[in-house]
């Protein structure tokens, strides 16, 4: 699988497998709000990619590549040891809103 | 004695005997070709066949998900099944659709490769060939340009198959056949990733929400107990807080195992079919070069495929019965 791809797959797949828990950590309707828009978002994206192409030599894709990689660690250490919930949700904001900029590099969108 | 003979008569001799070690090499060789040919297109069938098969459960996985998807929106507020992830996950589902047909496609065409090595070619290898060619048709180049390269290359073989098949011309027809299936395994092994990501999907969608039903305290765990049980005839009543927090605890262990159990099941199915398609096409390669084909039987891991869409109707719970699912316009 094409590396951008295999990224938006870990951020999805992440949101998706720790639901429960963000959704039991958020304190208030409007947490709830942004983690829903940001959950939604990230499936979205993962599935506009699946069985697309993206141009490998397209600096912009190899650096958002580059950028949610590192987003996605930073959510996997959220993951690992839950922490405040607004920082949880920043970091969440922050990957959906690259793989949101990398979805629209697939070829076709 | 045949020194004894004048030299035209030896000449005669020598031909007439050129002429029958010629016939029965040919006689011979025609033999084996046909019946290697006849091999080749019982496991070019099977293969196809199984590739079918397999796109199938694939296209049960994508309704289920599409199921999925509601049931989440329903039981959990943070995650509704959005409009725009139904239409994308009915697209993929489409486009799983449209493989399935170009298998489908395959099959009925390699039912009629044996026939070509007679003196006349079947009518229906033309209709069959022409359905394939309608079937490649079909798909969407934007939307495989990892693969477009193998894409073509089979649509120009098609092209050469049904050439071949009009003009009668055997022997063009099984390298066009040769050139369709190497191809065809150069395509599935750059999508085979694709493929994996919607098993995995799958795996992780269904483990999520069993997890949530379980910590929601929504589902009769009383089932788990029948290996104790039901030598007696008894069914469990839970009723202990304690005991049945532990048992939801050893639950949820079964539920991430079975999960990476399906993940796993479905990608061990990639890789069977990849090299099943390896292996045939390497078979169909032989044929189309007057090659021995020293093995007949069918691909081996083509068992291991089998055993993946024998399980998929089995854990596929709703497909059949789904409604308002995941629609698509190939259908």
């Amino acid at each position: 699988m094409q590396e951008p791809l295999n990224q938006l797959e870990n951020t999805y797949f992440t949101l998706q497998g720790q639901i429960d828990m963000f959704s039991a950590a958020c304190q208030t309707q409007d947490q709830r709000n942004a983690l829903t828009t940001q959950y939604v978002q990230a499936r979205a994206n993962y599935w506009a990619c699946v069985n697309k192409a993206f141009h490998d030599d397209d600096p912009q894709v190899a650096s958002l590549t580059s950028q949610i990689a590192a987003a996605n660690t930073a959510l996997a250490g959220d993951v690992a040891q839950m922490g405040e919930i607004t920082k949880v949700l920043a970091d969440i904001t922050n990957v959906v809103t690259i793989g949101t900029q990398l979805a629209a590099k697939v070829i076709g969108a | 004695m045949h020194e004894l003979r004048p030299n035209g008569q030896r000449r005669r001799a020598n031909l007439a005997t050129y002429a029958v070690a010629f016939a029965v090499l040919t006689v011979a060789g025609g033999c084996k070709t046909s019946a290697d040919a006849a091999a080749a297109a019982t496991q070019l069938t099977l293969t196809a066949s199984s590739l079918t098969g397999y796109y199938t459960a694939l296209d049960t996985l994508l309704t289920e998900t599409d199921q999925l998807y509601q049931i989440q929106g329903a039981i959990n507020t943070v995650t509704p099944y959005d409009a725009q992830t139904k239409a994308l996950v009915a697209d993929t589902k489409a486009e799983i659709e449209t493989r399935e047909k170009l298998a489908a496609a395959l099959t009925q065409l390699a039912q009629e490769y044996a026939k070509l090595s007679g003196s006349t070619a079947s009518a229906d290898a033309e209709t069959d060939a022409g359905n394939l060619e309608s079937a490649l048709a079909g798909l969407k180049q934007t939307k495989v340009s990892m693969s477009a390269s193998s894409v073509n290359l089979m649509k120009d073989a098609v092209g050469e198959i049904v050439t071949a098949i009009k003009e009668r011309k055997e022997r063009e027809a099984s390298a066009a056949i040769d050139k369709f299936t190497a191809a065809l395994d150069s395509w599935f092994k750059n999508e085979e990733p694709y493929y994996n990501t919607i098993g995995a999907n799958y795996a992780g969608l269904t483990r999520s929400l069993a997890h949530t039903l379980v910590n929601k305290g929504q589902v009769d765990s009383s089932s788990f107990f029948n290996v104790a049980l039901s030598p007696y005839g008894l069914t469990a009543q839970l009723t202990d807080p304690t005991l049945k927090a532990g048992i939801d605890t050893v639950i949820a262990g079964q539920i991430d195992q079975k999960a990476a159990a399906l993940q796993t099941a479905q990608a061990g199915a990639s890789t069977s079919m990849e090299k099943a398609l390896a292996e045939m096409a390497s078979r169909i390669h032989l044929v189309a070069t007057d090659k021995p084909m020293a093995i007949r039987a069918a691909p081996v891991t083509l068992a291991e495929v089998q055993n993946w869409i024998s399980l998929v109707p089995q854990i596929a719970g709703t497909a059949s019965t789904a409604t308002g699912s995941a629609s698509s316009s190939s259908k």
